[in-house]
């Protein structure tokens, strides 16, 4: 990756701790820009370093912020036949990896590693271990996660400078597995024309694009600001669970306010973000199934855009879910019920995980595609593929499957295999990803899934 | 009641007075999206399109209401209310009928925005508003007409002001001191208002009962029989009935029902939603046209289909687009709601049935018996079907016979092979893979040779009345029973079997309960 010119002036940096917040003084773009032109209403494009510079996320050596993506899928693996018989820098691809042949410079391997939390629950139990760190909770017999889930973790930190702290999406009906704490889910949008109105629809504007703001943003946030003296008001007067939920709900509310003000200001100015054109495929079921692939392209295409535009850095996608009894194209049965009841060698399971792989390779191609700077966004992203267990006939949570994709800026070593003798704790990896986000976290998990190391072997 | 008014009807076996309670505190009741669209078109007009993009509901001990109690909202969440508020409001404002419904006077002036607000806010929060909050939505409407030129605009958003409030999405029923009871709580006469319309018409109150609860007629006996008559009567009680069977049964997971239509060729995109409609039709004239039985739910051969459901029974498809009553065969072998594509179809795998599945609905969902979860790290798996594992039976055989399985599945697989004569859509087969099936077992002591003598098995069985009285006891209070209400719902079980498991009796026991109307101090 090329470097660019640092003379600008002085900006994050690989090293510096960008979990820190810079002070802005409290003013915005808009106003720190009308500042510097002495309140001329000129629109002058800022050179794209100035645009990143003043935020707080960590930003690569070039001068991109960094971005993560959780890609997962349901049902887990065959693990003989995922994981490489290679390791190291010259680990070859598996049976099960070969979709990710174009993209495997950007693509390394974590394998044998472990959830150390106790499996009690078929599937969700792997699914709270490996992205929380936690066991699995019990409210009124509904399981929950008991802590906020690795992409919560990381929007913490680095989603309040963009639009949108993090996006979900679902390529099927599905719940997702992004979690805030306990009881608090963040669902994620299914429908491909919903998120195209979300990312791309009246809201948007394009950089440098000219005109007048639009009075009803400022109006809506004055409704907000009602809505949250009413909310403010009915706290003080309930208990304390109900306390903690119209929390989550002024959050919420919070988040959308700061969206209005973003809304207000001018987008930044990035060569690569263009408005993608309206969506005109019927992505409704054929033949009984769902169009899987083409509802997780549309939605891969979006993601990769809204990165493009700075709209979000953080993405949770989700394939299908857990125990997902989804008709995958050719199949003779449900993705969850083949995993049990098909014989070995389960050529319909692998034929499945397979089709998950190519799906993440459109991911990682479609934000390959997209020059940022001399390099490409998928130098500048960690995208995290993984599952919420290994082999699913067993439900083993011993050799996780773990992909970390993308450049990650230079953070991780990255076309590279390692793999675990020793079934060390998963969370370990989740650490290194934190931290490679520029997050200065001390520890990840709790109980027997919390570490304070994070796993060196995989850091660049 | 009156002593001479008592004389005219059949006199109620005797009855011993109701264990005390110790209530718990209140808990918000985020409306559930059925409750927030039901409100909607009661609040604006029954033509409003109410968008559907909203947070899922998710169930919490087994019902979404309770859901509501638990679940925080999400950031998504929060924008898709704020997304639907302006959708509502410019249908109410843009479309002429809903318009003129909403907007009495005929000045565009403040007093008369001022006036439409302060109405809808009375009926969407379900209390009058005080002045500071009706001021700060005049507010916010009177600046917007002022900013966007436009009067009408300007109640849009004062409209979606009203919607997006807290007080308008969920439930807020606090309680109060009970003036007779020191030291005790009771829900106030408008929480009431509130409680009898979520619960008998999953709705928000009409002025009728939102006077009455103002009017402090909802703590007493008499007043709230009064408006539990009148609420039964209207048709919105069906809707109610149909909201609750639709929880208890999980019915709304058929609007994402799959099926492969290669194994299935009578399955489509639509046959969940028939399947639906179907179980719900059955429970409403049960429990409405027959003032019936509950425990009929499980052997009426009297349904409710349409031609796609037909195709499925091999019955003869009602001549009409759309839903007939209609009698299935006595002998046919299909009857109940056990016999529905809803139960079948729903708890079984896209290319197969699953008598698993099928089995421990029965326990759970009809039962109320909790099931330990499959250990997590063993091999689950069942052979697949070949000529030494030919049937579902002899397929399911290691899950009964290893010990490390059976302490569940011997509750579930042996009911749930009751039902293999039903393919995993639900149509009727008397062979699997060539071999002649068989679907007879025993139901806690009850022999049964098919499903048919299966659903007659679980009509007389004991725990079916006492598991729908907790059921709909923690629908009409919408939080998690626990166990300082045994005793009570026990109670209300006894009363529900000594009225021959009338629907309609044990909704109207439990509006009396204290369960209902009693209240701990807030947690």
């Amino acid at each position: 990756m090329k470097r660019v010119d640092l003379s600008v002036k002085p900006r994050p940096t690989k090293h510096s701790q960008p979990g820190v917040r810079e002070q802005h003084g409290g003013y915005s773009r808009r106003t720190m820009l009308k500042g510097l032109l002495r309140g001329s209403a000129v629109a002058v494009a800022l050179p794209w370093l100035e645009i990143f510079a003043g935020r707080r996320a960590r930003a690569c050596d070039d001068g991109f912020p960094l971005r993560f993506g959780l890609y997962f899928w349901g049902n887990g693996n065959v693990p003989e036949y995922w994981v490489p018989g290679t390791e190291g820098y010259d680990w070859e691809l598996s049976e099960l990896l070969t979709p990710l042949a174009d993209v495997k410079p950007w693509v390394s391997v974590i394998s044998g590693m472990s959830v150390k939390l106790p499996n009690t629950e078929p599937h969700t139990s792997g699914a709270a271990g490996l992205l929380s760190g936690m066991s699995l909770d019990t409210i009124n017999g509904e399981y929950t996660f008991a802590g906020p889930t690795i992409d919560q973790i990381i929007a913490d930190q680095i989603g309040g400078e963009t639009i949108f702290p993090s996006i979900q999406t679902g390529a099927t009906d599905c719940t997702g597995q992004s979690w805030n704490g306990p009881s608090s889910r963040n669902y994620p949008e299914t429908n491909p024309y919903t998120l195209y109105e979300r990312l791309f629809g009246a809201t948007f504007r394009a950089p440098g694009e000219e005109g007048l703001v639009d009075p009803s943003l400022g109006l809506r946030q004055s409704i907000l600001d009602s809505v949250m003296e009413d909310i403010l008001a009915l706290q003080s007067r309930v208990g304390a669970s109900d306390r903690a939920r119209l929390e989550q709900h002024l959050d919420g509310i919070r988040e959308l306010e700061t969206r209005l003000a973003r809304l207000q200001e001018d987008p930044p100015s990035l060569a690569a973000c263009v408005q993608p054109p309206a969506l005109t495929a019927d992505f409704a079921d054929q033949e009984g199934r769902p169009q899987i692939s083409a509802r997780s392209r549309a939605m891969c295409d979006m993601i990769a855009m809204s990165f493009a535009c700075d709209q979000t850095r953080v993405v949770g996608h989700y394939l299908t879910d857990p125990v997902g009894d989804v008709l995958f194209p050719g199949a003779t049965a449900g993705h969850h019920s083949l995993t049990h009841d098909e014989a070995d060698p389960q050529s319909e399971v692998r034929a499945i995980t397979t089709e998950c792989m190519a799906e993440l390779a459109y991911l990682l191609s479609a934000l390959a595609n997209i020059p940022e700077g001399d390099a490409t966004l998928l130098d500048h992203c960690v995208i995290m593929a993984t599952s919420e267990i290994s082999q699913g006939r067993t439900h083993s949570l011993d050799d996780m499957p773990l992909l970390l994709c993308g450049g990650g800026c230079g953070a991780f070593k990255t076309n590279y295999h390692y793999r675990s003798y020793t079934q060390e704790n998963v969370s370990t990896a989740m650490l290194s990803v934190i931290r490679g986000m520029g997050i200065p976290a001390a520890s990840f998990g709790a109980d027997d899934g919390l570490t304070t190391d994070s796993l060196s072997d995989i850091e660049a | 009641m009156l002593p001479l008014l008592l004389a005219c009807v059949t006199p109620d076996p005797p009855r011993e007075p109701p264990p005390t309670l110790e209530p718990a505190g209140p808990v918000l009741k985020r409306l559930t999206a059925a409750q927030y669209g039901n409100s909607l078109r009661d609040l604006l007009g029954d033509t409003l399109v109410v968008p559907d993009d909203l947070e899922p509901d998710a169930a919490s001990d087994g019902l979404l209401v309770v859901g509501g109690t638990v679940n925080s909202l999400s950031s998504l969440g929060v924008e898709q209310y704020e997304t639907a508020a302006f959708d509502v409001a410019a249908q109410a404002l843009g479309d002429e009928t809903l318009r003129a419904r909403l907007i009495p006077c005929s000045t565009e002036d403040d007093a008369c925005a001022s006036a439409v607000l302060e109405a809808l806010g009375r009926r969407a929060w379900r209390r009058p508003l005080t002045d500071a909050e009706l001021g700060r939505i005049t507010d916010v409407a009177r600046n917007a007409s002022v900013v966007l030129g436009d009067w009408d605009r300007g109640l849009e958003y004062g409209v979606a002001s009203i919607l997006q409030s807290p007080h308008f999405l969920y439930r807020v029923e606090l309680g109060e001191d009970d003036p007779e009871l020191p030291g005790e709580h009771r829900y106030t006469s408008t929480d009431m208002a509130t409680r009898l319309s979520y619960f008998l018409w999953n709705s928000t109150p009409d002025d009728e009962l939102l006077a009455a609860g103002e009017a402090g007629e909802l703590v007493t006996d008499a007043g709230i029989d009064a408006q539990v008559d009148r609420l039964l009567a209207d048709p919105r009680a069906r809707a109610g009935v149909r909201d609750f069977f639709d929880q208890m049964l999980m019915l709304y997971e058929l609007e994402d029902l799959s099926k492969d239509p290669a194994v299935y060729v009578h399955t489509s995109s639509t046959v969940g939603s028939s399947a639906r409609e179907e179980t719900l039709a059955l429970a409403e004239w049960l429990a409405f046209d027959e003032d019936g039985d509950y425990r009929d739910f499980y052997t009426s051969t009297t349904t409710f289909i349409d031609s796609k459901l037909a195709t499925i029974y091999a019955v003869p498809a009602p001549s009409l687009a759309g839903f007939a009553e209609t009698v299935l065969p006595a002998d046919g072998g299909r009857r109940g709601f056990l016999g529905h594509v809803s139960f079948l179809a729903l708890q079984a795998h896209p290319t197969s049935t699953s008598p698993t599945r099928r089995g421990q609905f029965i326990r759970e969902v009809l039962f109320c018996t909790s099931l330990a979860a499959p250990p997590a790290d063993v091999d689950t798996s069942i052979p697949e079907p070949s000529a030494s594992y030919p049937t579902m039976r002899a397929r399911l055989q290691e899950h009964m016979s290893n010990p490390e399985c059976s302490g569940c599945h011997m509750l579930t697989d042996p009911i749930g092979l009751g039902f293999e004569n039903f393919d995993g859509l639900g149509g009727w087969r008397v062979t699997e893979n060539d071999n002649p099936i068989n679907a007879s077992g025993d139901l806690d002591g009850a022999p049964f040779t098919n499903a048919w003598g299966l659903a007659g098995a679980v009509h007389d069985n004991p725990n079916l009345g006492p598991c729908l009285t907790r059921t709909m006891y923690q629908y009409a209070t919408g939080h998690a029973v626990d166990d300082r209400e045994r005793d009570l719902i026990s109670w209300h079980a006894d009363g529900f079997a000594s009225h021959d498991f009338r629907i309609q009796w044990l909704i109207r026991d439990i509006t009396a309960s204290s369960g209902f109307r009693r209240v701990g101090a807030v947690e």
